[in-house]
C-alpha cells in the first residue's frame, strides 16, 4: 500500500468517525482542526487497527505523528 | 422514518434519562436536571437579557413537549403546534463581597423543580456589581449537556446575525420497532458486558441517613496556564488526545485515598463514563434530546494506587469497548427498555450488581460546544456545568474545557460526604494534577 493510499483511506475513515465532509479533510490538515477528543481518537486507533492491522493503543505516538493526516500516514506506512 | 414537527420519536437513552427523571423527583427535590451557568466579569442588563432569550426560546415548541405513546406503545415526545409559556427568568443580587455566594445561589436553581410537565427549561440571572452569572436550567429530557452548549451557541448565533430564529423543526426519527435481532443480539452484548462487571463488587458511599434531597457542588477552576500544565502532563503520562483517561485516573486516585480511609467492602471502583454518539447529520436537530451512551471502567482497588498502570488499564478499557461496539450496542438495546413503564424500568435498573451500579460518575465534555467568547453583549469569563446525579452512585466528577481554561465540578447529594472530605477531594485532585495552589 502506497502512502497516497494510505491518506485516502485514512481521510475516508476519519470524515466517517467525525462526520464530516471527506472533501473537507485533505492530507495536510491539522489533527487539532478536526476537533477530535479522547474519544475519537480511540475510534480513529481502531479503524487503523482493523483496516492496517496495525495496534497503536499502547505504542509510543507522539504528537508529531499526528500533526497531520499525510504524517499519520507515513508511521503507518512504516509499521505495517 | 417518521418526519414530523409534532412528534419526536424517543431513542433507548432517551428513555433511559426520562426513567433517572421519574427516580430522581420520587427521591430528591427535583428530576434528571442539569444546568450550564455562564460566568461574566461584567453585570447584564436584566431586562434585555430577559427580553432576547424570551424571543429566542419562544421560537422552539419542542421545549415544551411531553412523553406520550403511540398506538403501538412506542414513546414519543409530543410538540405543541406554538409556544405558550412565559420564559421563566428569575434575578437574585449578588453580594460581589462574599465570594461563595454565587455556588449557593446556583444549587438553589439547579435543586428548584420545574413548575409543570410541560416545563423544562429556566434561566437564572445572578447580578452583582462586578461580575454575574446566567445558569440555564434544564431537563436533561430536551437536552445533553453537549445540546444544552449548542442550544445557546445558537442564540449567540442569531444575536450575531440579526435575523429571527425559526425553531419550528422537522424531526426526523424513527419508532425502532424494527430490525429485532440486531437488538437482541447488542442486548445479549449489553448482559455479558454487565455480567462480567457484576463479577465484582464496587465500592459505593452508603446514602445519607437523613435522606438527602438536594444537590451540593464543588467548583475546581484552572488559569490557562495551570490548564496548559496539566494537558501538558496528560500528554507525557497518558499520550496524545489521552487527557479524559488521564483525568479520570487522578481522580481514581483521590477518590481510592476517600475509601482507605473508610475500609469500604467493595473490590473494584465502577465508573460509567458518557460518550457522545451524534450521528452529525443535522446540527439544528441534533440540539435536542440525548444522544449519550456510557463507557463502564472498572478498576480493582488494587490497581488504584498505581498512576502508571491505572492509565493503561483505562485506556486499554476504553479502546476495547470502543473496539466491541458496546456503547452503541447499549444504545439499541435500550430501545427495547421503552416497552416498560418509567417506575418499573427504575426498578429494573436497580438489580443488576444490587443496585451498587456505580462508585461515582465521570464526564469529560472536553471542548465547549459554546464557540464565543460573549454572550448578549457581555464576555463570557467562564463557562462550566452543575448536573444532578442519580442515586446511586450520587456523586459525580464533571470537566470541561472553555477559552483554554479546565473546569472540574464535584457534585454530590447533600449529606453523602461532608464539607471536609470534599475539600480532601480538592487537595487531592489539585495535587495529582499538579496544581496545588487553589485558584
Amino acid at each position: 500500500m502506497t502512502i497516497q493510499e494510505i491518506e485516502r483511506t485514512l481521510i475516508q475513515g476519519i470524515g466517517a468517525i467525525t462526520n464530516q465532509d471527506e472533501a473537507a479533510i485533505g492530507p495536510e490538515t491539522p489533527f487539532p482542526d478536526l476537533g477530535i477528543d479522547s474519544l475519537g481518537f480511540v475510534e480513529i486507533l481502531v479503524f487503523i487497527e482493523k483496516t492496517f492491522k496495525l495496534p497503536l493503543i499502547a505504542s509510543d505516538l507522539t504528537r508529531k505523528d499526528f500533526e497531520t493526516i499525510r504524517s499519520l500516514a507515513a508511521f503507518i506506512s512504516r509499521r505495517v | 422514518m417518521l418526519v414530523s414537527k409534532r412528534k419526536r420519536y424517543l431513542s433507548g437513552p432517551d428513555w433511559v434519562i426520562n426513567t433517572l427523571d421519574h427516580m430522581m423527583k420520587a427521591t430528591t427535590s427535583a428530576g434528571n436536571m442539569s444546568q450550564v451557568v455562564l460566568q461574566f466579569d461584567s453585570p447584564q442588563d436584566e431586562n434585555e437579557i430577559r427580553t432576547r432569550l424570551a424571543r429566542f426560546v419562544g421560537a422552539f415548541p419542542v421545549l415544551e413537549g411531553s412523553v406520550s405513546r403511540d398506538i403501538k406503545l412506542a414513546p414519543y415526545w409530543k410538540i405543541p403546534a406554538t409556544t405558550n409559556k412565559t420564559l421563566l427568568f428569575t434575578v437574585h443580587r449578588l453580594d460581589d463581597g462574599d465570594g461563595s455566594a454565587f455556588l449557593s445561589l446556583l444549587e438553589k436553581s439547579v435543586n428548584t423543580p420545574f413548575p409543570g410537565r410541560k416545563e423544562h427549561l429556566a434561566f437564572h440571572l445572578l447580578n452583582g456589581t462586578g461580575r454575574s452569572f446566567l445558569a440555564m436550567a434544564f431537563d436533561h429530557a430536551v437536552f445533553d449537556a453537549r445540546g444544552a452548549e449548542m442550544f445557546l451557541n445558537l442564540f449567540q448565533e442569531s444575536m450575531n446575525s440579526g435575523g429571527p430564529v425559526s425553531g419550528d423543526i422537522a424531526f426526523v426519527s424513527s419508532s425502532g420497532l424494527t430490525e429485532w435481532s440486531k437488538k437482541f443480539l447488542a442486548g445479549r452484548n449489553v448482559n455479558r458486558r454487565i455480567i462480567a462487571l457484576s463479577r465484582s463488587t464496587p465500592e459505593v458511599l452508603a446514602p445519607p441517613a437523613a435522606g438527602g434531597r438536594s444537590y451540593r457542588y464543588h467548583l475546581l477552576r484552572f488559569s490557562e496556564e495551570e490548564t496548559a500544565y496539566i494537558y501538558d502532563r496528560a500528554y507525557d503520562e497518558a499520550g496524545y488526545l489521552m487527557e479524559s483517561p488521564y483525568l479520570l485516573a487522578a481522580i481514581i486516585e483521590t477518590v481510592h485515598d476517600l475509601f482507605k480511609d473508610r475500609t469500604g467492602s467493595g473490590s473494584s471502583y465502577l465508573i460509567p463514563v458518557t460518550m457522545d454518539l451524534r450521528p452529525g447529520l443535522d446540527q439544528l436537530q441534533e440540539i435536542f434530546f440525548n444522544y449519550v451512551s456510557y463507557l463502564f471502567y472498572q478498576v480493582p482497588v488494587g490497581d488504584a494506587g498505581d498512576r502508571k498502570a491505572l492509565i493503561a488499564l483505562l485506556k486499554q478499557q476504553m479502546y476495547d469497548q470502543v473496539k466491541s461496539g458496546f456503547p452503541r450496542d447499549l444504545a439499541e438495546a435500550s430501545l427495547l427498555t421503552r416497552i416498560a413503564p418509567l417506575p418499573l424500568l427504575g426498578r429494573l435498573l436497580q438489580l443488576p450488581l444490587k443496585g451498587k451500579m456505580a462508585t461515582f460518575a465521570f464526564s469529560h465534555l472536553g471542548k465547549s460546544a459554546y464557540r464565543h467568547c460573549d454572550f448578549s453583549g457581555r464576555r463570557v469569563a467562564n463557562l462550566f456545568h452543575m448536573p444532578r446525579v442519580p442515586m446511586p452512585p450520587g456523586i459525580g466528577f464533571f470537566s470541561n474545557y472553555y477559552d483554554k481554561k479546565l473546569n472540574l465540578v464535584i457534585a454530590y447529594l447533600e449529606g453523602l460526604v461532608d464539607d471536609q472530605v470534599v475539600q480532601q477531594l480538592d487537595k487531592g485532585i489539585r495535587s495529582r494534577f499538579g496544581v496545588v495552589q487553589p485558584t
